[in-house]
């Protein structure tokens, strides 16, 4: 196992280079002239000169990658086009939003995607599959930015129950620390601004969590329907266990291993930040922030996001791979 | 039911949860993130609506128009050539910070824009940053600049001597980019003061939540009228809808960028209030002049006749847009009343294309070095207060032309590589407009046409127009102005230089409770007048 974890740890890095000449590369491949970009309609021929030197656009294309991948190597991300700040502290600043939305949509997909799939697989062909199942559908190809906003317009606007975007309302004050707004409330003891941003987590969760949980349900769904066909299950309902254990037991923790993988593709995926997600409802996290920057051009930033939700994805499925020899002793790796 | 029960009890604690919202607070939805708050650098109308209530200039805009009255400066006078203005400033204003606001102040601000050897200058373009409105509006840094000095004559005295008259001098002062910093903060943050700004506004900067809102607090000391609110909130919702949203569940006071179609939900909304902007913005079709079918006058005639403008502005503008029939909106002082516009008549436009040689319509346009190729009609990929709907405003026009016999096809880029195709001439038929700076003619006209055969205007050169332009540029009267500015209207009329299409009266939403916004045609809209019952 020990070898594995460390083979599969070793894998990561002709992925990371990949991913960093990718990232180096784009920026050489997108239209238009970073210099320009930055001197705005009324750039002098001298400026433009000026800027490419400072950027070190003036030197060969491989001296460039070199140059970059050694900044990297020190933390360094770049600064900002637009606004001359380091990317990396932009970016660790709005991670824990990110983190934030990502956890509670997941946590509501799991919750609710595993006791759908398992009482579909169950009861299959039922009333309870049948509904499950167009949820499911439903929830895979009902577009975010729609539902985002019937959510927001049903709760906020008509109901008036959830508020319709942000982490907390514009009187409620928290002193930020981790930045994650939860727990600061939490450390602080301030409950009115931990009530106040579980109401604004609400929304954005429900509206993140659709497409992992219909995920998560049929995944579960077709996974139980394999195990409960095998005679261990068999043996174990006639050996006259109770159904629960025997489903449980017997039956999910032997299907669970494909539903991991999932969960664990979709936890990079909420990560990367839920782009659509965050933009309607005003969330402040890596979404929001990429969206924003690739709107204003700023190429430092999307880079530095880019490489940075790879990094993501990579330590993710790397966990997901690791997970299953937990999660299933019978696993050997070598 | 258990379940039941809880989720019952689960949704009224998070609605016992609701803060009643602050009613000291102005909360004002803003359709995307300040750039900075430095308002010297900044040239976007989010940045600079925060960056007004922080800091002043030294003339204002007088209520909704683009005339000025005094602000830092209390009165002026100005010597018969036009060319050495005195300002006599107010006396007794703090900064923020609470330095004092006086000469040496205003002088080191012109100094910081105008020399490019000046620290704060230099730091600023070292950062890749630029002076970019002092540049277009006084005509460069350092020597290249029309003016020529700028001095302390007292304490409370500012005397600026420019090499030529300006005309627009003193609306240009008034625009947000040529307010008052206070000196010593700049100098303490250097490259960051866009993120501390500190001026003599009626409300102080307190914070900057990236991605989230700006947090303003009233200025108790401000020498104008006294904030009626304690706090201001910018908060950022980039979507319309959602903005839209927010305004309606009571979470913000007033927003702007509306869809047009909201407009009517607006309208109908008991709770709600719906303002204009006065009209500052013109939407227009260009021509580039290195295409030899539109050398022919009788074929951009034929466009001005084929395209029906009354059906789109009713049709895809909410309600809020105007017919234009030139370049300058009716509000401008140099707009000309007497221009009758080219009436729609698809038939007319058809028998001006036959007299033209193209009987069987005109689908294929040959640039000036022989290449042919279909013609593509360039349409804006991002909405603009000029063109709120450019697709489908696109398509209406592309319809219209369609009728008359000219067949383009329809295309759009990103709107940045948008605009640098326009700036390098490579667009042959394409929609843009314009957003008035200072509500100053000039401004309009002579940035497009003073300087024929640009590439950025499609190359259109038309040198009589320009010395018309120029001319203008250095009169004080504005009677005299007006006259060569309505004069310069006609011309390009006639030439039909462009096709102007629309003039739109961008619409701000707000809840019922708010009183006192007053919209300005170039969004300089001040919050301290705003009260919330």
């Amino acid at each position: 196992m020990r070898r594995y974890a460390i083979r599969r740890s070793l894998t990561v890095i002709p992925v990371l280079l990949g991913v960093s000449v990718l990232v180096f590369g784009f920026v050489h491949l997108i239209p238009g002239d970073p210099a320009l970009t930055m001197l705005g309609e009324r750039a002098t021929p001298e400026k433009v000169v000026e800027i490419r030197e400072r950027l070190g656009l003036d030197r060969s294309i491989p001296a460039q990658y070199l140059i970059y991948v050694g900044k990297l190597l020190r933390g360094d991300l770049g600064t900002s086009i637009v606004r001359g700040d380091p990317v990396l502290t932009d970016l660790l600043r709005r991670f824990p939003a990110t983190v934030e939305l990502a956890a509670a949509a997941m946590a509501l997909a799991v919750l609710l995607g595993l006791p759908i799939g398992i009482a579909s697989a169950v009861w299959r062909n039922s009333v309870v599959d049948s509904v499950a199942r167009v949820w499911a559908l439903a929830g895979v190809s009902m577009p975010i930015f729609w539902l985002g906003l019937m959510l927001a317009w049903f709760f906020g606007v008509h109901l008036r129950w959830l508020p319709t975007g942000f982490r907390l309302d514009t009187g409620t004050t928290l002193a930020p620390w981790t930045n994650f707004v939860l727990l600061d409330a939490a450390l602080g003891g301030n409950w009115t601004a931990f009530r106040d941003a579980l109401r604004h987590l609400v929304l954005p969760a429900v509206a993140l969590a659709t497409i992992p949980l219909a995920i998560v349900a049929r995944m579960t769904r077709a996974s139980m329907l394999e195990v409960l066909s095998r005679e261990y299950m068999r043996t174990a309902e006639a050996k006259g266990l109770p159904q629960t254990a025997v489903i449980l037991r017997h039956g999910l923790r032997n299907a669970l291993l494909p539903v991991i993988t999932v969960i664990g593709l979709q936890v990079g995926h909420l990560l990367a930040g839920a782009i659509l997600t965050e933009t309607i409802f005003s969330w402040p996290g890596i979404g929001l922030w990429v969206y924003e920057s690739i709107e204003a051009r700023d190429y430092a930033i999307v880079q530095g996001a880019s490489l940075f939700i790879a990094v993501i994805f990579v330590t993710v499925n790397l966990i997901t791979d690791l997970l299953y020899a937990a999660v299933d002793p019978r696993i050997k790796y070598d | 039911m258990r379940l039941g029960r809880l989720a019952c009890f689960v949704v009224l604690a998070l609605q016992a949860a609701v803060a009643p919202a602050a009613a000291q607070t102005f909360v004002f939805g803003a359709q995307g993130e300040p750039v900075q708050l430095d308002p010297a650098i900044i040239t976007d109308g989010i940045s600079s609506r925060i960056t007004r209530q922080v800091y002043d200039p030294l003339v204002k805009y007088k209520g909704a128009t683009t005339e000025v009255e005094p602000a830092l400066a209390q009165s002026w006078e100005v010597s018969p050539d036009a060319r050495v203005w005195t300002f006599t400033l107010r006396r007794n204003v703090k900064f923020h910070d609470g330095t004092p606001f006086d000469a040496k102040a205003v002088v080191w601000n012109f100094e910081r824009w105008w020399k490019s050897s000046h620290p704060q200058h230099d730091n600023q373009v070292k950062a890749g940053q630029t002076f970019e409105y002092w540049e277009g509006q006084f005509g460069g840094f350092d020597d290249k600049s029309i003016v020529s000095k700028v001095e302390a004559v007292g304490s409370h005295a500012v005397r600026i001597t420019l090499k030529a008259p300006q005309a627009p001098f003193l609306a240009n002062l008034a625009m947000f980019v040529f307010d008052i910093a206070s000196p010593r903060a700049v100098e303490k943050w250097g490259t960051e003061s866009g993120k501390h700004p500190v001026g003599t506004g009626a409300f102080k900067f307190v914070e900057w939540k990236p991605n989230q809102e700006v947090v303003l607090e009233a200025n108790p000391d401000y020498w104008g009228v006294k904030p009626k609110v304690k706090r201001v909130v910018v908060r950022t919702i980039k979507d319309n809808s959602q903005r839209l949203a927010a305004l309606k569940a009571g979470e913000i006071h007033g927003m702007e960028g509306l869809n047009p179609e909201d407009v009517a939900v607006v309208k109908s909304d008991p709770g709600l209030q719906l303002l204009l902007r006065p009209t500052n913005t013109t939407g227009y079709i260009a021509f580039n002049y290195k295409v030899k079918e539109f050398q022919d006058k009788r074929v951009r005639l034929a466009f001005a006749h084929a395209i029906n403008k009354k059906a789109i502005v009713d049709a895809l503008y909410g309600g809020t847009g105007l017919v234009a029939s030139q370049f300058q909106p009716p509000p401008l002082w140099g707009y000309n009343k007497e221009l009758t516009d080219y009436e729609y008549g698809p038939a007319k436009a058809q028998e001006l294309l036959k007299q033209a040689g193209f009987a069987h319509g005109l689908t294929d346009i040959t640039w000036e070095d022989g290449r042919k190729e279909p013609m593509i009609f360039w349409y804006m990929s991002r909405s603009r207060p000029y063109f709120p709907n450019p697709k489908e405003i696109a398509e209406a026009m592309a319809a219209d032309l369609a009728k008359a016999g000219i067949k383009g096809q329809l295309q759009t880029a990103e709107w940045a590589v948008y605009l640098d195709k326009r700036k390098n001439g490579q667009l042959p038929l394409y929609m843009l407009g314009w957003t008035g700076d200072n509500g100053d003619p000039d401004n309009f006209l002579c940035y497009f046409f003073c300087q024929p055969g640009v590439s950025r205007e499609g190359f259109y050169a038309n040198k009589a127009l320009a010395d018309v332009l120029l001319r203008a540029q250095t009169l004080t009267s504005q009677a005299e102005r007006a006259k060569l500015y309505r004069q310069a209207e006609q011309m390009l009329h006639d030439d039909i230089g462009r096709l102007f299409i629309a003039n739109n009266q961008p619409p701000l939403a707000f809840t019922r409770k708010v009183k006192g916004y007053i919209p300005h045609p170039t969004g300089s809209e001040y919050f301290n007048i705003v009260e919330i019952e």
